[in-house]
């Protein structure tokens, strides 16, 4: 199983290099990072625009200056400069992708778990009302977009508020600033933060994620074994739980894998509303301000992240089912 | 479809028998598949409101007293019977502007949903009939485009080509095709062992004319089910991106455009905020059971549960 | 070239509404009302005749204690407010209670010394033109250390141009014309030399170019070397505020988040009342009034906007009101085209332009007190200024007249295809704006739908890059605003000189250049007022530029929290921080 992990890094790495220098010319045709202070009123002193040309290396040509920020990234874990002469860009990319790690990590745990509940149901209960309002109401979340509903929600949430008549849900940011001191209403107030967001990012990936596992868990109830199962009069909920829903996970593992990449774009918007400085927002400020080496880091990161984790489920699913073995 | 009786009549004799028997067989297989479609009481439904919509997004427009865009002296007013979604703050009439949205949307997805089937199909087809070193060269690519965020990557390079309407076609199907890829190669690797290619091979047709006469259309079902769910993905993408502000831009609208410029009006002028953004699910929606009603009517198995 | 530091912040503000400083010297502040009794007031706003006490309660009626936070829309990546980089409106609203200035601006847009940190500040010579500062005896920095020339030294010699080439100034203005500074009293009296009259001196050392601590500077370079300047300049924008002059000292600065202020146990003045002030970075605006409602933060000053305005109007226990400030909104004729070079043509154009139809499309409906700006000089709160534009019948959407012009001037096909007296057709124009903006974008197809009236097509083109599309000439016609210098004279050189970098398009008028240069070298102010009226007929007859209205500010705070108004100058709301406080209930 090592053998193989290494064997698929290993094939990821020459794609990732390729991928990071179209990333990057892409990002050196996009705008001229020194746009800003050309355009300034009145205009920047000569010097300063001169200064910042060397400092971005917009004095080199475009391969050189592709290899130097390589090289200094691979030696030195130097993400380049960025437009804004304070940021480094890899202690921002790192302090943000916690942020956006722990929104994307308990929306996914929620969105999986609801997703298996109410697959599983739905299967079970195959046509029944239940099966057709879920499904329906699943199929509504797929067609809403993100940003109209997380609006909505944001707008429930104070009415929600107001209607406790007390501060329980919160609208902006990660959490209160100062933090409260008790360790017990820091813990209460971050959880005040992370409801709505977390909700409005969990409900898209759900919806999917709960029709792909009614299917499966179809496919399995409808198979032989599981008959078989049955008719040798084991317990109902014995068959569903042991044999059908085991195996019926199976596939979910690899979408939610597959998943990662567009819920990490989810995050993008959940972030912008509920002001989130996450990975989101900064990618999101790094194209507007046509920082080249912040928007090729970010690229870079997130598709490391996705394949570690779609390498991760990989193995999970040989674990997962006895079939599989990898050499 | 019907390629494949014609090479098969084209056999020496002696399969003749069981011949016939394959060409009833799909003919039967296709009027199946229609007649399930047509029970399939959602999708049928769904698809009769989108058909609506799309009329009255192209002649509804037309005939409509006001043009999108032009200014009325009515500004801001809630709806009334001659504005039924209301006015804007310069007085245009929002059902002009939803009908516009409409049209730009629908030319967006459609365009995505046909141009990344295209160029997915035959990329995956080509990966899955070639194999080895072609097909993990290939392969390895989409995976790298399906490891990239589309929503980011997305809004780098509409930032990068500017917010036409085809520009933002053209960047969204740039990135969904692989979606496509995969499928269309999963496909074309469990047909390209079926007798009927071997024996087109044994005939001595080409790569090509096998590739596109016989790999792709045979291909056809899961290739429809999932471009007619990629005009959903399109639209919602659509509007994220104009949400993030990467996406169509004035003077081309678009529904996404629309509901984004109304984010701020959803407890004060709520018309704009609802109107466009319930055209928006009322198309993802139908087209996802429409999908979903092709996928049962394609693949009957799942249905068939006995408790 | 001379600039106001102030302005050129705006500059950077919110992108959605980049707007383009305007810059200069002169004399002279305003005078007027700001925002009192506006009828856009709610609640602790209403009846409030002086702007400079709207809200106001006494500080001895206050709770002690308790939080403010004010919402800033962009994050502080560099913290020196002098460095090109760190010149940013937000940076500015946030340093303002912690570093010590000469003067600062009040509501009613008047510049006003502050004591706390000044005492005095006087011409004591004008040949040569010498200013003498006497620093408040009991001003020092939170390590011990006083307030002294030694200060306004370090921020002179940083932003010359000559003792420290390499620092990256926001701008040299005032700065270059400074002679010498000398300290002397304990350094507590400074006297500062110019090499020739500068009637602009109030804006140097002031609140927008505020005073950084030389001697933490000091500890990294020689401040006698231009190396050593120029690392103690870098280290300031690079290191977050951790000293303090003012009425509040940094307690946290959450990057992307939040700064949060508590007071200053060292500081001389009023004590504030506030345990915490925190500025909460909320970089998307439309999501302000929502953390207004929730109580997220308590105070925000967002660029107003039609369903903003309103939606805040919902929350209840939320007071708001509007101010005129200093940003104006103008259409501009790109001269180079050959077409527009045409005196008859603009003119018709901008008298087919419906003003009051404008803004009743856009601004006025969430302002009723915005109406159309008349002068190219001066914005109506300012001593001096007069109508130019209505006697011309520009703005006015007199299509009759404006066919008149066209008809009388030669031009045929009008009210339907256009053609020049030369035979030509005039072709279609393009006008620009900044993509994004709803009200530009309004103004841009109100402008077409105007002018097609006269058989003229115009079609509208956003562009995501203002400057770039402006300095470059790149449009027919442009709608973007300018900020109106506080010092007007030299405010109409930056603007309208046949020679300066922000006449886009082009406009040359050797009478407009002589008099606008005279005024701003001249002692007399009500003669220098006149010059600068006359060549605003001149301006206005020749159809260059169309001004609009002046741009609404809006500030919105919870009922609770006192001492928060409008400050529609770049000092923002808070210029009295250290006044803000909760009402003891």
């Amino acid at each position: 199983m090592l053998a193989f992990a290494v064997r698929r890094i290993a094939i990821s790495i020459p794609v990732l290099l390729v991928a990071a220098f179209v990333v990057f010319a892409l990002g050196t045709f996009a705008g001229n990072p020194l746009d800003p202070l050309l355009a300034k009123n009145p205009p920047a002193p000569p010097n300063v625009i001169a200064a910042e040309t060397v400092r971005l290396h917009l004095d080199q040509p475009l391969i050189p200056r592709f290899f130097s920020w390589l090289g200094g990234l691979l030696l030195h874990g130097d993400f380049g400069p960025s437009v804004v002469s304070t940021q480094d860009i890899g202690a921002e990319l790192g302090s943000r992708l916690l942020v956006t790690l722990r929104l994307i990590a308990l929306a996914m745990v929620i969105a999986l778990v609801l997703a298996v509940l109410v697959g599983v149901i739905t299967a079970v209960k195959q046509y029944s009302i239940t099966d057709y309002s879920a499904t329906f109401l699943g199929f509504l979340f797929i067609a809403m977009p993100s940003f109209w509903l997380a609006i909505l929600l944001k707008q429930a949430g104070i009415d929600f508020n107001v209607t406790v008549g007390d501060q329980v849900l919160y609208t902006i940011g990660a959490s209160s600033v100062p933090p409260p001191p008790d360790t017990w209403d820091r813990i209460v107030d971050i959880l005040g933060h992370m409801v709505l967001p977390t909700i409005s990012l969990a409900l898209i990936s759900y919806a999917s994620w709960s029709r792909f596992q009614r299917a499966s868990m179809l496919e399995v109830l409808n198979s032989d074994y599981i008959r078989l199962a049955r008719s040798k009069g084991l317990p109902r909920r014995t068959v569903l739980v042991r044999h059908g829903l085991r195996t019926a996970l199976i596939p979910l593992t690899t979408v939610t894998a597959l998943d990662l990449a567009a819920i990490i774009g989810g995050a993008v918007v959940t972030e912008r509303v509920f002001q989130w400085k996450g990975m989101g927002d900064f990618l999101l400020t790094s194209i507007q301000t046509d920082d080249v080496y912040a928007t090729s880091s970010w690229l870079l990161l997130s598709a490391v992240f996705v394949i570690l984790f779609n390498l991760a489920a990989d193995l999970l699913y040989a674990v997962l089912d006895p079939r599989i073995r990898y050499a | 479809m019907p390629e494949t009786p014609t090479t098969l009549a084209t056999t020496p004799a002696g399969a003749d028998a069981q011949d016939r028997e394959f060409t009833v067989e799909q003919r039967s297989q296709f009027q199946l598949v229609l007649r399930r479609f047509l029970q399939h009481r959602l999708a049928m439904v769904s698809l009769v409101v989108l058909v609506l919509v799309v009329l009255l997004a192209y002649v509804g427009g037309w005939l409509w007293k006001y043009e999108a865009g032009q200014i009325t002296p009515d500004n801001s007013q809630p709806p009334s019977f001659d504005h039924p979604f209301g006015t804007d703050a310069v007085g245009k009439d929002q059902f002009a502007q939803v009908l516009r949205g409409t049209r730009i949307s629908l030319q967006i997805s459609v365009m995505v949903a046909l141009l990344s089937t295209f160029v997915g199909t035959l990329w995956g087809a080509v990966a899955g009939y070639f194999g080895g070193v072609v097909d993990s060269a290939m392969m390895r690519f989409s995976d790298l485009v399906l490891t990239l965020p589309l929503i980011a990557v997305a809004a780098m390079l509409a930032h990068l080509f500017g917010g036409s309407w085809y520009l933002i076609a053209m960047v969204i199907a740039g990135l969904t095709w692989a979606y496509v890829s995969r499928v269309a190669r999963s496909v074309v690797l469990s047909l390209r062992e079926k007798e009927f290619v071997e024996a087109a091979r044994a005939l001595g047709a080409t790569d090509t004319r096998i590739i596109l006469r016989h790999l792709v259309p045979n291909s056809l079902g899961s290739i429809i089910v999932n471009a007619t769910l990629l005009v959903a993905t399109a639209i919602l993408t659509e509007t994220a991106l104009s949400y993030l502000g990467f996406g169509v831009q004035n003077p081309d609208t678009s529904l996404g455009l629309l509901v984004s410029e109304a984010q701020t009006a959803l407890t004060t002028r709520p018309w704009l905020f609802y109107f466009p953004g319930l055209f928006i699910i009322l198309i993802a929606l139908t087209i996802n059971f429409i999908g979903d009603g092709l996928r049962d009517a394609l693949d009957p198995q799942q249905r068939k549960v006995r408790q | 070239m001379t600039r106001t530091r102030a302005a050129s912040l705006v500059a950077m503000s919110a992108a959605a509404a980049l707007v383009l400083a305007a810059c200069g010297g002169g004399g002279g502040g305003g005078g007027g009302q700001g925002g009192g009794g506006s009828s856009t007031a709610t609640g602790l706003f209403q009846n409030c005749a002086d702007a400079n006490t709207c809200n106001a309660v006494p500080a001895d009626q206050l709770k002690q204690g308790g939080q403010v936070s004010f919402a800033i829309e962009k994050n502080i990546d560099n913290w020196n407010l002098n460095s090109s980089e760190g010149n940013v409106f937000e940076t500015n609203m946030a340093l303002k209670p912690l570093l010590p200035y000469t003067f600062i601006t009040t509501p009613d847009l008047k510049s006003t010394l502050n004591p706390d940190y000044v005492t005095s500040a006087d011409v004591t010579s004008t040949s040569p033109f010498v200013v003498t500062y006497k620093i408040n005896p009991k001003a020092s920095w939170d390590d011990g250390t006083p307030v002294t020339a030694d200060d306004f030294v370090f921020n002179w010699k940083t932003q010359d141009g000559r003792d420290c080439p390499a620092c990256e100034t926001a701008g040299n203005g005032g700065y270059d014309q400074i002679a010498s500074v000398v300290g002397s009293d304990g350094g507590k009296t400074v006297t500062v030399t110019f090499s020739k009259p500068y009637t602009d001196w109030k804006g140097v050392f002031n609140s927008a170019a505020p005073l950084y601590p030389a001697h933490i500077a000091a500890q990294h370079g020689d401040l006698n070397t231009p190396a050593g300047l120029k690392s103690g300049f870098d280290y300031l924008g690079s290191t977050p505020v951790n000293y303090t002059a003012g009425p509040y000292k940094v307690d946290s600065w959450q990057p992307n988040v939040a700064l949060t202020l508590v007071p200053n146990p060292a500081w001389w003045g009023t004590k504030p009342k506030l345990d915490r002030l925190v500025f909460r970075v909320i970089t998307d605006a439309t999501q302000e009034p929502l953390a207004l409602q929730n109580n997220e933060v308590q105070v925000i000053y967002p660029q107003p906007q039609v369903d903003l305005v309103s939606q805040v109007a919902q929350i209840p226990n939320v007071s708001q009101t509007q101010g005129l400030g200093l940003t104006w909104e103008h259409f501009d004729f790109n001269l180079v085209n050959p077409f527009l070079a045409d005196k008859a043509l603009r003119q018709a154009m901008y008298t087919a332009i419906n003003r009051d139809d404008i803004i009743a499309k856009t601004v006025g409906q969430f302002n009723p007190e915005v109406k159309p700006l008349n002068s190219h000089m001066f914005i109506p709160q300012q001593d001096g200024y007069t109508d130019a534009v209505t006697p011309t019948g520009q703005g006015s959407g007199n299509i009759d007249a404006a066919k008149k012009i066209l008809t009388d001037a030669g031009y045929t096909g009008v009210g339907t295809a256009l053609v020049a007296p030369n035979g030509q057709a005039v072709p279609s124009f393009r006008i620009r704006y900044t993509v994004g903006n709803a009200v530009r974008q309004s103004e841009c197809e109100l402008f077409a739908s105007y002018v097609k009236n006269l058989g003229i097509n115009v079609t509208v083109v956003p562009t995501d890059s203002l400057g770039k599309t402006t300095s470059s000439g790149d449009f027919d016609i442009i709608v973007f605003a300018w900020v109106q210098s506080p010092f007007v004279f030299g405010g109409a050189q930056q603007l309208w000189l046949s020679t300066s970098g922000s006449n886009y398009g082009k406009y040359n008028n050797p009478q407009v250049d002589q008099l606008i240069n005279e005024a701003a070298a001249s002692t007399d102010i009500a003669a220098a007022t006149k010059q600068l009226n006359d060549a605003d007929k001149i301006m206005s007859d020749d159809a260059y530029v169309l001004p609009l209205y002046q741009k609404p500010t809006f500030v919105a705070v919870q009922n609770t929290v006192a001492n928060v108004r409008n400050n529609s100058s770049l000092d923002g709301p808070p210029y009295n921080a250290a006044e803000w406080g909760l009402r003891s209930q």
